[in-house]
């Protein structure tokens, strides 16, 4: 591909004025100040718009807009996955193990298929679903496949999980569905299992994966954002050394919309389905494997998304059982999982046990980190920890050796910025140790060791932070000495930018001036509509209410990746400003002839054409082409340098501690971040408060419960499963600063959706540690474990 | 605050029931040879009665068929397809599917649909139209407070019930009426500062202050 040499200024914009406090209804100043540019040389590819750089001024982009879709959420008319309700509908239901560990002795499925409204009941058990590749070679289009339909590890069809699936029914209404899946008759032999991570490691542990170890060593990453230099030597050389043990716990995504998914045939190889997903590109891979049908065959629709955090995507066993009952059924069929399901069978974060060394010179430059991590993902794989330990900080020697220990529990999925909240935690709650073996501000430490990088904010964050929380008065705290304690604590975030190519925008212009923008993309909360609109918005000078946006639909081909890892905006946003731009010069050069101009001399602002005599309003210009739609498409293209920086920020907690109940409230929180272009404020700060108030949560509330000795999740509910609720939010101030950095894409973008929950909980340990003169190493940091705290200091 | 729940209305809980005779709600109780040894509880007959009922929702008269087992939101949602109030926990714990019953706000989960009949339902659907927003759905959308939504037609019917006992809440008073409703997505924040922003002294406040940010109108 042709590329063009532009040089383009990078830096940081920092907001004027401090954005408002949560609640306080203050206008947003406008004027931005731009600091720490340098200029620097893009290699720019063909066809590809005019670069934006720290001086662009978009109109329209990052705007605080108020978000396209709000009016149908708030009167109740967004149609979700849940919502779907085609003609003749059925309802489904999952038979699931009561045991962790057993063999199914019995399964009798006659008396459930002659129970009043029932339509299909299938097996999900070995029989019917062993591996078998000449079988899936021969198959019929449409026919399920003979492979294993769970998403990790299993090859035996035992159950191993209490949850596990055995069998699924159908019927023509909900009751009659759980009555059928109650009349399936399973009896067991259980068979040893292991429910938390001492007794899986144990020498003679019963196996989760049969023939395969219990503990499994993660493959270790080397060069500069992984392992290097020598640990042992760098506690040699360390004039200070800390070492400890953390702990957090599993815990449990909770969506609000659980999965499921809206299964119908069109046909005997035509298949439509509304998923919950995070990805329907996915879901259609998946299902057209599953059911041996060419991907065009099989159309995947994801309106509105109730919240997925990572543990959404692929058809999952939900896909593929409606899809497997509708079939039997020759009838739609909607297969919503239950709260109990949710929290059983679909996702978690994996717990983890870090072991954390530090060594630092006097002066706090770091010697030495080392984290040695076993956490269990029960069934399925990726309890890591994350980058934390190796990205953040410099320092010449860094070893991070991470372990999976199989469990008889639910699988594992990617939770929000997968293992590093685990790893800040450990790490940030270790550097604070460390900072007080020095007698070190811990900021300072922080400050000392962060590596620098070009168009990086975090000096920036830092100051920021500092001077929103008060951390100056750290210097001379007054504690309390009555049983409320205050303290002050602070921690890191990071995430690397992943999003790219491939993905595919469409805009049309149509002679009524509508003006559409088509992307493979969904919108999981985040304000990806929006942000679409707006991208398009900015190319036509219209405002994005002017903009139609459809997303979330397979049909129209247009490949959009997965939303996960913070890609979203990252990849999608380019793809929609190159297609919009190019939509309005071939709309410019259609129309100019007709105005006797060029399309030079046109140009579009505040929805009028001008350049041709008097100001023109769009729509009016628009008809003058008569029955003409212009349609342009435009690929994501790649990074225009391979190498980008992080996303990073810094956050600061406050918080009251009660030494005699145990209880810690937190005050407030001050989160910096950044996500390059900052598209729109008022959703980025949404996404801000998202990611902080689920780190709270984690932090002092999120814990899931096992009884060993039946190998039951006690808690799958959200009454005992507790999550941060009204009464619990601090006073939030989220801040957002454009670190931009030319060389990226086209709108500067690189994403927030994981950052702001990765230092959240490591924030709080700190401060609440701080308020107690004593250090809390496991999570949740829940009132019991404050008060064993302070019992073993006395 | 949403005393229609009371503890033995849960307990009349077909799901609750469900548990306990499936044997799947009685982990840590039984050993494993003992449940291996369960079978299935004979099944509530599914057709038990099913009976005709009058549900008065968003000022109309519904005639539907329900079994008595059957929840309000079960039936607002699969028998007269209103989908504006979610089933999130399905036991009294979320919110998602508050409506308001005879004015006050309920978690339609936990009252039975027959128990229903011949009261006063409003669904979120009732408050305002993507076109017609209510005053409080206006700011809503104004402070972006929602995210994914799904939790949003129940904080919204909650927040208007809140309102309309007492237009002038201050945050303590916000966020106890509000307590019974969970969001995911951490909208919290903003969600207060749309309700205060609806609530009279906000309505008084923004006047003088001529605009706030982010307004779409
Ligand atoms: S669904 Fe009714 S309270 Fe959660
Ligand atoms: S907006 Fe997603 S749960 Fe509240």
């Amino acid at each position: 591909m042709a590329k063009k040499n532009v040089r383009a200024k990078g830096g940081i914009i920092l907001p004027a004025e401090q954005p408002a406090a949560a609640g306080e209804l203050r206008p947003v100043a406008w004027e931005r100040r731009v600091v720490d540019t340098a200029t620097v040389e893009v290699a720019v590819p063909e066809g590809e718009p005019p670069l934006w750089d720290v001086e662009t001024r978009p109109q329209v982009v990052g705007k605080p807009l108020a978000r396209l879709d709000g009016p149908v959420k708030v009167s109740g008319r967004a149609d979700y996955t849940y919502d779907q309700h085609p003609p003749g509908l059925l309802y489904g239901k999952i038979v699931r193990s009561a045991y962790p560990h057993a063999k199914i002795t019995r399964l009798e499925l006659e008396r459930a298929r002659a129970m009043p409204g029932v339509r299909a009941v299938i097996r999900l058990d070995a029989a019917d679903l062993q591996h078998s590749s000449a079988a899936a070679a021969a198959a019929e289009p449409g026919t399920p496949a003979a492979v294993q339909p769970r998403q990790a590890g299993g090859q035996s069809r035992n159950p191993i999980f209490a949850g596990d699936e055995i069998a699924a029914v159908a019927a023509e209404s909900e009751e009659q569905a759980e009555d059928a899946a109650r009349a399936v008759v399973v009896e067991y032999d259980p068979l040893p299992f292991v429910a938390d991570i001492e007794s899986a490691r144990a020498p003679d542990a019963p196996r989760v994966h049969a023939g395969q170890p219990n503990v499994r060593e993660l493959p270790a990453a080397h060069g500069e954002d992984g392992d290097r230099g020598d640990v042992h030597a760098g506690l040699l050389a360390a004039e200070a050394r800390v070492e400890g043990e953390y702990r957090t716990p599993v815990a449990l995504h909770n969506a609000l919309e659980t999965h499921g998914v809206v299964a119908r045939w069109e046909a005997r190889d035509k298949l439509t389905v509304w998923a919950a997903t995070q990805g329907i590109f996915g879901v259609r891979g998946d299902l057209a494997q599953f059911f041996h049908l060419p991907p065009h065959r099989v159309r995947v629709i994801t309106d509105y998304l109730g919240g997925g955090f990572g543990s959404k995507f692929g058809a999952g066993m939900a896909g593929i059982v409606a899809a497997w009952l509708a079939r039997e059924a020759q009838a739609p069929v909607k297969l919503m999982y239950s709260r109990k399901e949710e929290n059983l069978a679909t996702g978690n974060r994996p717990s983890s046990q870090q072991q954390v060394r530090l060594g630092a010179k006097k002066d706090g430059t770091l010697t030495a980190i080392e984290v040695i991590s076993y956490g269990t993902p029960g069934i399925g794989h990726g309890a890591g920890v994350g980058g934390a330990a190796r990205r953040i900080y410099a320092c010449a020697n860094v070893r991070q050796q991470e372990h999976d220990v199989a469990t008889n529990l639910g699988p594992a999925a990617a939770f929000r910025a997968p293992g590093w909240p685990q790893g800040s935690f450990a790490l940030e709650s270790a550097l604070d140790e460390l900072a007080d073996k020095l007698e070190m501000d811990p900021l300072e430490l922080r400050r000392k060791n962060y590596r620098e990088k070009p168009f990086k904010a975090l000096r920036r964050q830092y100051e920021i932070g500092a001077e929103r929380i008060g951390w100056e008065r750290r210097a001379h705290w007054q504690r309390g000495t009555g049983p409320v304690r205050r303290g002050l604590g602070m921690a890191t975030a990071c995430w690397p930018t992943f999003g790219g190519p491939p993905a595919t925008a469409r805009v049309t212009v149509q002679p009524d001036g509508t003006v559409t923008l088509t992307v493979g993309s969904q919108d999981l909360g985040g304000g990806t509509r929006m942000i679409a609109a707006q991208v398009t918005a900015e190319e036509f000078g219209l405002t994005p209410y002017q903009v139609r946006v459809e997303l979330g639909d397979t049909r129209w081909e247009l490949y959009g990746p997965a939303s996960g890892g913070s890609v979203t905006v990252t990849s999608i946003a380019p793809a929609i400003r190159a297609a919009a731009w190019k939509a309005k010069n071939q709309w410019l050069e259609a129309l100019a002839p007709g105005l006797g101009t060029t399309p030079d001399k046109l140009r579009l602002a505040g929805g009028m054409l001008h350049g041709a005599g008097a100001p023109l309003p769009f729509a009016r210009a628009c008809a003058r082409l008569r029955q003409a739609t212009i349609s342009a498409q435009a690929d994501r293209a790649p990074n225009y340098q391979r190498s980008l920086t992080e996303m990073y920020g810094a956050q600061f907690a406050e918080v009251e501690v009660d030494a005699e109940t145990g209880r810690i409230r937190v005050l407030k929180i001050v989160a910096v971040h950044d996500c390059g272009r900052t598209m729109n404020r008022l959703l980025a700060e949404s996404q801000v408060n998202g990611g902080v108030i689920m780190g709270l949560s984690y932090a002092l509330y999120e814990e899931r419960v096992v009884d060993r000795p039946t190998g039951r999740v006690m808690n799958t509910d959200l009454d005992f499963y507790k999550l941060a609720g009204t009464r619990e939010i601090p006073e939030i101030e989220a801040i957002l600063l454009d670190a931009i950095d030319p060389r990226g894409n086209n709108v500067n973008a690189k994403g927030l959706g994981e950052p702001p929950i990765v230092p959240t909980a490591a924030a709080i340990a700190n401060a609440a540690s701080h308020a107690l003169g004593l250090r809390l190493r496991e999570l949740p940091m829940t009132p019991d474990r404050v008060l064993n705290a302070l019992a073993a200091r006395a | 605050m949403k005393n229609q729940n009371s503890k033995r209305g849960a307990l009349s809980r077909r799901g609750f029931l469900q548990g306990i005779g499936a044997g799947a709600g009685a982990a840590g109780v039984l050993t494993p040879a003992a449940l291996a040894k369960l079978r299935p509880a004979a099944p509530e007959s599914g057709s038990a009665a099913a009976r005709e009922i009058e549900l008065h929702v968003n000022g109309r008269a519904r005639r539907v068929q329900v079994e008595p087992r059957v929840t309000l939101l079960d039936a607002l949602r699969q028998r007269l397809r209103i989908r504006g109030p979610k089933r999130v926990c399905d036991r009294g714990e979320c919110g998602a599917c508050t409506v308001l019953f005879d004015g006050r706000p309920v978690y339609a989960c936990m009252v039975l649909a027959v128990d229903a009949a011949g009261h006063r339902i409003e669904t979120v659907e009732s408050l305002g139209t993507p076109r017609r927003l209510s005053r409080l759905q206006r700011e809503f959308v104004r402070h972006d407070a929602q995210q994914c939504g799904f939790c949003t037609p129940g904080f919204v019917t909650a927040a208007t019930a809140l309102l309309r006992r007492n237009p002038q809440p201050g945050e303590a008073e916000i966020r106890e009426a509000l307590s019974g409703n969970l969001c995911r997505c951490g909208t919290y924040p903003k969600l207060f500062a749309a309700v205060k922003a609806a609530s009279k002294g906000g309505r008084q406040q923004r006047a003088a202050s001529a605009g706030g940010r982010g307004g779409r109108r």
